[in-house]
């Protein structure tokens, strides 16, 4: 199990900093999806299997086809995209930064000794996701529909082309 | 006590991905990029939510506050290229540079 | 369920109902009916946040929980109503009445667009107020979030969309701090109620540490600062209010920055309390906001700027008054949410009234119009001088409160700083109303005549609560110490 999430963070990290430094945007909407999957999958070892099935088929399929059909209504070439956003050399930084930050956190996380609390992992028994959500969570469930509701009502605002 | 076990290096790598979706959402000119930033940066968050619930023993609490994480994240992705798009509309570019008429 | 219950329920219910009405009547008809339903709404809101509040002090209830449509079982998280939370819910109504006035005159046509968005915003707002567990206040703060950018860039103009889209840029960065806080809690406490987290926090019998405590706390502040306006995050402000329709600017500054904002910080110190960091940090912002606001709003040259920097520096008073950390500060704080409301919202009436009027909002464009309309101009004057905390207006008790609980607790600093940043709040209103209302009369405004209708009814509405607040807030005290609070 642990083999399998790490080489899924790997991925994930790797993929997250392609999305961010590439210049083609369908490229980077295509390396976010990854992303999700890599996520998906780590959510799925550690238990969370209904979490990790939506994650999967909203993040990686329904945020995909947003953006590229976002990107489709602006697209511009390649070479034109290069000079004028410069996103390469201006995210240049990145990969170095993320290095130092590592190095930094793993050394505070030693000398700090940090632990997170250990937990009994047989304890981890699947209980009822769909009791729990509909019977002790109602304000999200009621949050759910009315940011649905604001959803709509701001695709009807923005996208309306006409008076 | 181990350090390098993995809860501790998810811990670690979850704080870089943000550290990255934070870094794309202020160094990029493009306004869709600025989209993909906040969505990795909320992957980001997703993977301490999980790893949280992992943890704590309470792994069906963490997952429903990780599909209602997931609404909320498709919402803003809308309405962000929605308003990305109403800008590239008045200004033929999706070129944040463009954006200065507003001062003070 | 009770009566309080059915009267509570009516927060989220009514809301919904309109939304439903609204979408479901032919475009005519809903073009003309939509935005009376509207100002319903929020008369409703108001009167039932009267009644509960008196049902609940009639009963000697603390605060009272109920659930909505479907029961749940005995320790989930309900929905809960108390004395604090009401009277949030009170300005709530109140400031989406004057944000109804004003676009009766100024939303031309979209008004079936503008009623959809503002409940969306009510509903996120009320919901805000009446959830127990902090996942759920995140959760209805984004929908207060999503609802303000779209009602900012509704009008698609070219400054509407550049400030709707700096305000999300920022928002997202504050929703993703606030996001990486809440792990850090769950991890420790296992659930996110607040009855869960206040025993929990900070024990460290079973070796879990206090430095995932302060690390959540200080993502949790810095993620609401961003929401609240406080300095060094207020960029978006200004760049928001202006850009929007006002109206719009209304509700932002009325009561999106403080619900979102500062009603959060309320619920954090209340939750922390243990935790030492906390005030400090509130006192410090605080005073930093105050003085940062009235600075910068010195040099601006549009009328709603230096309304939103104002905004900045009167948020900083509240900050102040939550981070006492006692009773007396916390209830100064609350009366001087209601105050900002109330003369926030007559400076943007006038806004607005000047602008349907003159066509422009540039302050150096505009002169001696208080021979032309007086209404406006004896607003103004009002509103001012309750923002500078001159007796008898409201604006003096509130400020009052705050300045003693602060001399109370020995932060004699903060309590002469908050003292004489009023002179700061006077000098640039001063120079805003003496450039605006006196002076030389410009030539080309020659026909021009005093805002009428709803405008004109909102400003003598808000002029008279402002008076009528400053004179009965003795009242309001002497109850309170009656009640055993102060």
């Amino acid at each position: 199990m642990e083999a399998v999430i790490y080489i899924c963070l790997g991925l994930m990290l790797a993929f997250g900093v392609m999305a961010v430094m590439l210049h083609s945007m369908t490229k980077s909407a295509i390396a976010l999806a990854a992303a999700s999957a890599a996520l998906g999958i780590i959510m799925y070892e550690m238990g969370s299997v209904w979490a990790a099935l939506i994650e999967i088929s909203v993040c990686s399929g329904l945020v995909t086809v947003i953006f590229i059909s976002a990107i489709s209504l602006s697209n511009m070439e390649k070479k034109e995209l290069e000079k004028v956003y410069e996103d390469k050399k201006r995210m240049s930084l990145l990969p170095v930064i993320l290095i130092v930050s590592g190095v930094v956190l793993v050394i505070a996380a030693m000398a700090l000794g940090v632990s997170l609390p250990k937990v009994d992992h047989a304890a981890n028994v699947a209980g009822d996701l769909r009791e729990i959500l509909w019977n002790n969570r109602q304000a999200d469930i009621w949050g759910q529909i009315i940011i649905m509701i604001t959803g709509s009502a701001a695709v009807v605002v923005l996208f309306r082309e006409r008076d | 006590m181990n350090v390098f076990g993995f809860e501790n290096i998810i811990l670690i790598v979850g704080f870089l991905l943000i550290i990255s979706g934070c870094y794309c959402l202020i160094r990029t000119y493009h306004l869709l990029k600025i989209t993909i930033g906040i969505e990795l940066a909320m992957k980001a968050v997703t993977l301490f939510i999980t790893l949280a619930g992992f943890v704590n023993g309470n792994v069906d609490l963490a997952q429903s506050f990780v599909i209602t994480t997931i609404v909320i994240e498709v919402v803003v992705t809308v309405v962000a290229a929605g308003i990305a798009i109403n800008l590239y509309r008045k200004y033929g570019s999706m070129d944040i540079r463009n954006l200065r008429k507003l001062k003070g | 369920m009770s009566a309080i219950a059915y009267i509570a329920v009516s927060f989220l219910v009514v809301p919904l109902i309109i939304i439903l009405i609204n979408n479901l009547l032919s475009k005519r008809a809903a073009g003309r009916v939509s935005i009376y339903l509207a100002g319903a709404c929020a008369i409703i809101q108001m009167a039932a946040s009267i009644t509960d509040f008196f049902l609940l002090s009639v009963n000697h209830l603390h605060e009272y929980d109920f659930t909505l449509l479907w029961n749940m079982e005995e320790d989930a998280e309900h929905f809960g109503v108390t004395a604090l939370s009401l009277v949030i819910l009170f300005c709530i109504g109140f400031v989406s009445l004057i944000s109804v006035l004003i676009a009766l005159r100024t939303i031309g046509n979209k008004k079936i667009s503008y009623v959809n968005l503002l409940m969306t915003l009510i509903l996120g707002m009320n919901g805000m107020v009446i959830v127990t567990d902090l996942f759920s206040l995140y959760v209805f703060l984004e929908i207060v979030g999503i609802s303000s950018f779209v009602l900012i860039a509704m009008f698609h103009s070219e400054t509407g969309l550049e400030g709707a889209f700096k305000y999300l840029v920022m928002s997202a960065l504050a929703s993703i701090f606030i996001l990486t806080g809440l792990p850090f809690i769950f991890m420790q406490t296992g659930s996110l109620q607040y009855s869960d987290i206040g025993t929990n926090i900070l024990s460290t019998g079973d070796g879990s540490q206090p430095l995932f405590t302060y690390a959540a706390v200080i993502l949790l502040i810095s993620g609401f600062a961003i929401k609240t306006g406080a300095v060094p995050f207020h960029s978006w402000l200004p760049d928001a209010h202006q850009s929007a329709d006002t109206a719009v600017s209304v509700l932002l500054s009325g009561i999106v920055i403080k619900v979102a904002g500062i009603y959060s910080f309320i619920v954090l110190a209340d939750l922390f309390k243990n935790v030492p960091v906390i005030n400090t940090m509130l006192a410090i912002m605080g005073t930093v906001s105050i003085i940062t606001g009235a600075l910068l709003a010195l040099r601006q040259t549009h009328f709603k700027r230096i309304v939103a920097y104002s905004s900045v520096s009167q948020m900083g008073y509240i900050l102040l008054g939550i981070s006492t950390g006692s009773t007396l500060g916390l209830v100064g704080a609350v009366a001087h949410i209601f105050n900002h409301a109330a003369f926030k919202s007559t400076l943007f009436a006038n806004a607005a009234a000047l602008h349907e009027q003159t066509g422009t909002l540039d302050i150096n464009e505009m002169g001696g119009l208080q021979s032309r309309m007086p209404v406006t101009g004896f607003s103004n004057i009002a509103a001012f001088l309750s923002t500078a905390g001159i007796p008898p207006f409201a604006g003096f008790w509130s400020k009052l409160l705050i300045i003693m609980a602060l001399w109370n607790n020995n932060s004699r600093v903060y309590a002469g700083i908050a003292l004489f940043s009023s002179i700061l709040t006077a000098a640039y209103f001063l120079r805003m109303q003496k450039k605006v209302f006196f002076g030389k009369f410009p030539a080309k405004y020659a026909e021009l005549k005093e805002i009428g209708g709803s405008i004109k009814f909102a400003e003598i509405m808000l002029t008279i609560a402002i008076i009528g607040t400053g004179v009965c807030f003795p009242l309001a005290l002497l109850y309170l110490k009656g009640r055993g609070i102060l």
